[in-house]
This record gives structure tokens, sequence and C-alpha cells, in this order.
């Protein structure tokens, strides 16, 4: 069962060619690293497949239905969720609100004990329970990282984009995100991690994509991935590049 | 209990206002009923300012345009519009259920001096044998008010892509177009002579057995109230129900929330209609009170003391702005008494303004939400910081057992 089809996606930014023809699938629950140097195109691949901004030519299908010309609110109500590089929770709203909100819009509860229930088993899941009233500004980074998860996890996505989850969590919080993604692996959701946080990803990962410069030079295990000359130039820089240095 | 406090303290301010009129008795009874009429008109332009602004973040400085479209609306509908059993010949006029609706030719400002309009020419010829019937004064208020909400859904899709100073400035822009408009076509408006609206109950009111004249205080105090009680409800319905949900996360980050599936647009839009149809009604009753409008009424200055009266309520908080409107608007009035220290006079009716800023500048440097919300909030969120507290050290033992 494929959940995501990219095909032959550019985007450009008026001289800036940052997607070059992307192409991959994402075949069922699969766990998939999406890694690459700054500037690679990782976050405009994002924001292409959640709809925040419209490809120059290609095309995203989710399941049956192509979702490359839909704006955010569907692409995420088709079933793609995403986090942001930098936490976006709803800072003056309570934790449980934040949890509410993804909840309604899907419209996919049946009643406010039922969304109640489920939003308080999704935060002591994430061990922030007891923050529940608190607005999200009283939480810390970390903190407000899981809850931006716990959103996630009330939009019930068959594919999520995680960008950047471990950027400055504590170790503890780690193990806390860890078991997150195995949740939602195991709930049948494809899950698509942007790192550069390598030893997570490699150990986290079934399946690796690195972009460069806007191409997908290398699309396999990880293990395969970081033998891959290609990934080691892209990451490390070619002799003749050294050698131009010189 | 302590939760109960603010909803407690609400329903006795309520319970005040509502039986006010009927024990005040003093001299000046109709000087202190027109401030307290104009504080509801107030009450109602801030807490759907704070609704849009407070809570949805479309920080617009066009409210007073909406609440002039809403009035203007029904003034120049029961200006130009009535219905004749006979035709003028004169008018433009048409036919329905054998009566004839009748538009008046606008003529200016020389209505009353130099030429008459078509329908008073005719009128001259009838004499008392035809009887010609204004259109009803409620049926101007739900026109203005369904205009001031279809010109807010228009305005709503317009600014859709813009944000922050970008949105501040287009309203600003829309309210001074409206009042450019509004002065220049004197033929229709009479632009600064203004325009003269029946008043809102045109053949006076009885009530509880009393009647009262069409320029009578009580009625319109009533009506007013009552418009402001309807607002709030509606506000208070929408807060609680996921469109005050949605707002709210519109305010914080509309791209977070359009990911998280929240239909950003219609959201935008309908928070627009709804309060700026609200702020259309406030205008609309407010022009059929004091029976003549000009485009003054779109003055900056108006703008600010809304949005000040809704920031010193508490703009997040469309109770607390409503509140602090009708509270300023009582106090700045009744400062406008001046006195005398040690053998000088104070001009109150300028140091008074002077005090209103002084007290703007120290709610926004020290009061981000104003004066009164903080309180609704301290007593609305008792004890949640110890329930915070008790939860997790609950945990930690847990975890340590």
């Amino acid at each position: 069962m494929i959940h995501l089809k990219v095909t032959n996606l550019h985007k450009r930014f008026g001289g800036n060619h940052v997607l070059k023809g992307v192409n991959f699938e994402v075949n069922g629950p699969e766990l998939i690293g999406l890694i690459g140097p700054n500037g690679a195109g990782k976050t405009t691949l994002t924001n292409v497949l959640d709809g925040a901004i419209k490809p120059t030519s290609g095309t995203v299908y989710l399941g049956e239905e192509r979702i490359d010309q839909l704006q955010p609110y569907q692409v995420a109500r088709a079933g793609l969720g995403r986090t942001f590089q930098v936490t976006r929770s709803f800072r003056r709203m309570t934790v449980l609100e934040n949890l509410y909100v993804p909840a309604l819009a899907m419209g996919n509860t049946s009643g406010t004990a039922e969304m109640k229930e489920k939003a308080m088993d999704v935060l002591e899941f994430l061990t922030i329970d007891h923050l529940r009233n608190e607005f999200a500004q009283a939480l810390s980074g970390g903190q407000q990282k899981l809850l931006e998860l716990g959103r996630l996890l009330m939009l019930s996505p068959d594919v999520v984009i995680l960008d950047e989850p471990f950027a400055g969590v504590h170790p503890r919080l780690m193990e806390v995100i860890y078991a997150y993604i195995r949740r939602v692996n195991e709930a049948g959701a494809a899950i698509i991690i942007i790192s550069h946080q390598m030893d997570s990803i490699f150990s986290l990962s079934d399946r690796l994509l690195v972009l460069n410069f806007g191409d997908l030079i290398a699309d396999g295990p990880p293990d395969e991935v970081k033998n891959d000359p290609a990934v080691i130039e892209a990451y490390l820089g070619s002799d003749d590049e050294e050698e131009d240095a010189a | 209990m302590k939760k109960q406090i603010p909803n407690l303290a609400g329903g006795m301010f309520l319970i005040l206002l509502l039986v006010f009129p009927l024990v005040y008795s003093k001299g000046d009874y109709d000087y202190i009923m027109h401030i307290m009429i104009t504080g509801f008109f107030y009450a109602i332009l801030a807490a759907s300012w704070s609704m849009l602004s407070g809570y949805a973040g479309q920080f617009s400085f066009g409210h007073m345009g909406f609440m002039a479209i809403g009035a203007y609306t029904t003034g120049l509908f029961c200006h130009y519009f009535y219905i004749s059993p006979e035709p003028t010949g004169l008018c433009t006029e048409m036919g329905f259920f054998g009566q004839y609706l009748i538009v008046v030719n606008p003529i200016g400002v020389t209505s009353t001096t130099l030429t008459q309009d078509c329908l008073r020419q005719a009128m001259d010829v009838w004499g008392d044998t035809v009887k010609v019937t204004p259109m009803p004064v409620f049926l101007g208020i739900l026109l203005g008010t369904i205009m001031g909400g279809f010109a807010g859904f228009l305005v709503g899709m317009l600014v859709l892509r813009l944000r922050a100073a970008y949105l501040a400035l287009f309203t600003l822009g829309f309210s001074e177009i409206l009042k450019a408009t509004i002065s220049a076509e004197i033929n229709i408006t009479r632009g600064q002579a203004g325009l003269e609206l029946p008043p809102l109950y045109p053949d006076g009111i009885t009530l509880l057995g009393h009647y009262y004249g069409p320029t009578a205080k009580l009625p319109p105090y009533y009506t007013m109230l009552g418009l402001l009680l309807i607002c709030l409800l509606i506000l208070t319905w929408l807060a609680r129900s996921k469109f005050g949900l949605f707002v709210r996360a519109l305010r914080e980050d509309q791209d977070a929330a359009a990911a998280l599936g929240v239909n950003t647009v219609r959201y935008k839009v309908l928070v627009f209609t709804v309060t700026c149809a609200m702020a259309a009604a406030a205008g609309a009753v407010q022009g059929h009170y004091v029976q003549i409008i000009t485009p003054n009424m779109l003055f900056l200055l108006q703008m600010s003391l809304v949005v000040a009266m809704a920031v010193i309520g508490g703009i997040e908080n469309f109770v607390a702005a409503a509140i602090g409107a009708i509270i300023l608007q009582v106090v700045l009035e009744l400062l406008r008494n001046s006195f005398v220290i040690g053998g000088v006079e104070v001009d109150m009716t300028i140091w008074r303004l002077v005090i209103f800023g002084l007290l703007l500048m120290i709610t926004l440097r020290f009061f981000r939400n104003g004066l009164i919300a903080p309180i609704i909030a301290f007593f609305g969120r008792e004890g949640v910081a110890e329930e915070t507290v008790a939860k997790r050290s609950a945990g930690s033992q847990e975890a340590g057992s």
C-alpha cells in the first residue's frame, strides 16, 4: 500500500531551483529519515508536501488523492500531519486547548468527553498531563515540542513529517519522543523524520532519503546510504573541492 | 466557589443596569441616561472589536467604518424609501400588493430650503388625502446590520493574506475611503450637513403601562442595553464553541492552525462578518437614537477611543472590554466638571483626556491584558497552578516508588 507518492517535484524561487525533480514513494508505515546539509531543500520539500507552498511542477499523491494543489488544512484533513522546525504551539491557549484544535478541526470525535479522554491519554503518554490547564507559553522548549507532537496524535494522520524533533531536547524527553515515534508508527502511520542528529536518525530509520541542493542523491537502508560516496561527498566535500580550496 | 465570583459580579452589574433607569430620578436624568446609552454603544463596539482583534488577532482599524455602514444604510433607507397607496408620478416608484414603493430623488443639502424632493411635491398636491408611510425603523436597522456584515465579509476576503501592520493600515484605509466617499456624495448623503434619521420609536412606545414619547431616553436605553446583551451572548456562545478555539489558534499561529486542519480562510472571514455586523447594528441603533449622522463618526479619534476602551478593559476578553467601555464612558463624561484648587480653576474638559491618555499608557506598560480581564482570569483560573504542582508531585512520587 502506497502512503505517499512524490513524482518529479520541482520548486523554484525566482532563479533559485530549490527542488530539482524529487521522486520517492512511501510504502506503508515506514520510518524514513530525511537528511541533507543546510540548504538542501528539506524544509521546502516539507512545505510543498503539506500545501504551505505550491510546487512549480510535479505531483504528490497521498493514497489515491492528489494533494499538491490543496490548501494546508485540506492536506491535514487528507491525512498528512507535520511539526515545524521551530516549535509553533498556540502559546496563549492551554495545553488541552492546543490538543482540541486538531480534534475539532478533523471532526473525528463524537463528543467533548471522548475528546478530553483522548487528549488526556495523549498527554499522559507524553508525560505532560500535569500541565493540561497551563498556557502553552508556560511550558519549557522540550515540553512544547512534546505538545506539538501531541497535537499530531489528535490528528491521527497516515503520514507524519517531524521537522527536527530532537533539536534542543533534554535526553530524558528524547526517550519520550522515541516512544512517540514508535507508537505512531505501530498505529500504521508512515513517519518522515528530518534531523541533523545522525545518531537518532540512523538508529530509528528503516530507510534514509538524502537531499543535496534540491537533488535526491540517495534513497535506501541507513547502512547502505552511510557508505554512499555521493552522500559522503555532500556532507564532507570532495577531494577536488579541497584541492580547489587549497 | 471563587470561580463563580466573576459570574456573580457580572449578574449584579447587569441587575444594576436594568433597574438603574427605574430608580434614578435626579434632575440630570436625561443627561445620565444619554451617557449610559452612549456607553452601551461603545461597549458593543469594544466587545466586537475585542473578538476581532483580541481573540482572532485581526487588528482592524476599520471598525468605525462598519459602524458607519450600519448607520448610513438605515439612514439612507429611511430617508429615501416610502410606501404610498398612490403613485406620485414624479419619483422612481414600483407597485406591489396595491401599494407603491417610492424612491425619493436625492437633492443634497437643499431639500429643506431651496428645492423640495419629488415626494414632498406630490404630498403638497395630495394634501391630507393620501397617507404616505415611512419605512419601519427596525427594518432599516436589520438592513444596516446585514450590510455591515456583508462589508465585513468582503473586507475579510480582501485581507486574507494581510497580517499585523498591513492589516491595520488596510482597514484604516478602508475607513478613510468610506469617510471621504460619504463626505463627497453630498447629493445622496448630505455630506457634512448630516443625514437626519427618524427616532428609534417614531410613534413612541408603551412600556409597563407607561407611554414614552419618541424623544424619551428610557426606550433607547433598554434597546441599546438589549443589543449589547444579545451581542455578548452571541460572542460568548462563539467563544465557547469551536469557532472561539479556532480563531484563537488563528491569532496564535495561522500556519500551524492550517497544518492542523483548521480552515483559516473560513474562520477569518467569519469573524470579520460577525463582528462587523455587530458594529453595524450598534451604529444603526445609535444613528436612530441621536437622529443625525455625519462622516465625523468615522474620525480616527473615534476608532482610537474604541481601541483604548478595549485595551483598558482587556483586549482578550470581550466582556472585560464591554465593561471597560461603559465605565470609561461614564468616567470621561463625569470628569467634564471643572473644579478649583487653591484658587486655580482646572479645566477638566481638556485634562480628562490627559488622564485618559495616561491611564492608557500605564495599562499598556504594566497591564498588557487590561485592568478588568486579569481580575476575571484570576478567579477563572483559580487553582490551576496548585493543580499542576500537585499532579507533578504525585507523578514524581509514583516514579520514585
